[in-house]
């Protein structure tokens, strides 16, 4: 229910939340709530943090909706954003508050068969995308999963390879473009 | 026609998508951005908004259902006024509304609108630090929704079973003088759902959770239930 083809229908979904109406935040809820969670928790690692991240990802929905501008890219994207960035924060922060060793080990993107028990999102769409990371090479892949999962910055990420900076850069684009061209993005 | 320094900038469009910067380069790239020709910024945007919507595309691979009880959480703390302790507010809202008009009567020319003040639950939710933490107590789940800024939080209780009669929930903010009670809720007030405001955070490191005996005690008898750390 929450792929680019409704899109319109998430827009008039944050149009209601943006006047405060709490039916549209729960119907909202419903249709992004796996897509969400199950990032926040791919990057925290943690049940307990991952659901007091989602609860953070839908109170800043309910307080910025109004913020939302439909021209500057599609709403599921701005919600997808606006977690990711939750989900890194807290990480970060918790990396800062423990000096523990960061966990980008461990997050390597899952086989997504098993992660998605009774999810609305088709199990053709979770092929697709898994074939695409399929597609990248192992050092673009490995920076995706350190950086966008891991928590690390490029600069990190650079360190932990040594790999110079503009390298990492390039891999970083270069997987985006890969991904971008093979899940057909606009 | 791109400095140099315009071609590092677009370098660093996919690292600034994907949040991998550091707080510090974020602002430094806010700063060149502002400052960037205008063809420069717009190529700037359109490739962030590009990595932002392919990994939103690839997040199908991640995607994981929550807890149910986690929706009632989400949706309890974007409605605090419901439940039982909500009715008693709107009483004592509508009161202080009550009096709030009498004095706009008694001062002529007065444009006091109470309702438009926003709740201090509104307030917490507006607040840009607004951060929020759960637990479980007595088999249900506890969270607080507060703010540092405000000074404040929501206490929402969903599940957690009524006190035993003769006895309350206490709830203490833990700061570097010990406990300080942070208010009761007897066996009238806990509803399947409950909410309640917390003023006075200070430099409070945690809320804690006690069962005590009559109406409350000066300091916790009885064992810590549950406590949530305040971040």
């Amino acid at each position: 229910m929450t792929g680019p083809r409704h899109r319109s229908d998430l827009d008039a979904l944050l149009h209601r939340v943006a006047r405060r109406d709490a039916d549209a935040l729960a119907v909202l809820y419903d249709h992004t709530r796996a897509r969400v969670y199950g990032l926040v928790r791919h990057v925290l690692r943690d049940s307990g943090y991952s659901e007091e991240t989602t609860q953070e990802v839908y109170l800043e929905v309910w307080r910025t909706a109004d913020a939302y501008d439909p021209t500057k890219g599609s709403a599921l994207s701005w919600l997808m954003t606006m977690a990711h960035r939750r989900a890194i924060d807290r990480v970060r922060a918790e990396q800062a508050a423990t000096q523990r060793e960061s966990r980008y080990g461990a997050s390597a993107v899952e086989p997504p068969s098993d992660v998605v028990a009774e999810s609305a999102i088709a199990a053709d769409e979770r092929r697709r995308v898994a074939e695409c990371l399929g597609g990248l090479t192992d050092v673009q892949r490995q920076c995706i999963e350190m950086a966008y999962y891991g928590g690390l910055t490029y600069a990190e990420v650079s360190q932990r390879l040594s790999a110079n900076l503009s390298t990492i850069k390039s891999r970083m684009r270069d997987a985006l473009r890969g991904l971008r061209n093979c899940l057909g993005v606009p | 026609m791109t400095e140099p320094t315009d071609f590092e900038l677009l370098e660093l469009a996919t690292p600034y998508a994907l949040h991998a910067v550091s707080d510090a380069e974020r602002a430094a790239i806010d700063r060149q951005l502002a400052a960037a020709p205008p063809s420069v910024v717009e190529a700037f945007r359109e490739e962030v908004r590009a990595v932002r919507e392919t990994m939103t595309a690839v997040s199908v691979a991640t995607a994981a259902e929550p807890p149910t009880r986690l929706r009632a959480a989400v949706l309890a703390a974007v409605q605090p006024d419901d439940g039982r302790r909500s009715r008693w507010r709107t009483a004592l809202l509508a009161a202080a509304a009550a009096i709030v008009v009498g004095l706009a009567a008694f001062g002529a020319g007065m444009t006091l609108r109470p309702s438009a003040t926003p709740t201090m639950a509104e307030q917490i939710m507006a607040a840009p630090d607004v951060r929020t933490v759960s637990g479980q107590l007595a088999g249900g789940t506890a969270t607080v929704v507060y703010s540092r800024d405000k000074n404040a939080g929501v206490l929402v209780m969903n599940n957690v079973p009524p006190p035993s009669q003769g006895t309350v929930y206490q709830m203490w903010l833990i700061g570097d003088k010990g406990p300080v009670s942070a208010g009761t809720m007897n066996t009238a007030a806990v509803a399947p759902s409950t909410t309640d405001t917390l003023t006075n955070l200070g430099t409070s490191s945690a809320l804690a959770f006690t069962v005590e005996p009559g109406n409350g005690s000066p300091q916790p008898t009885g064992k810590i239930l549950a406590k949530l750390s305040l971040i």
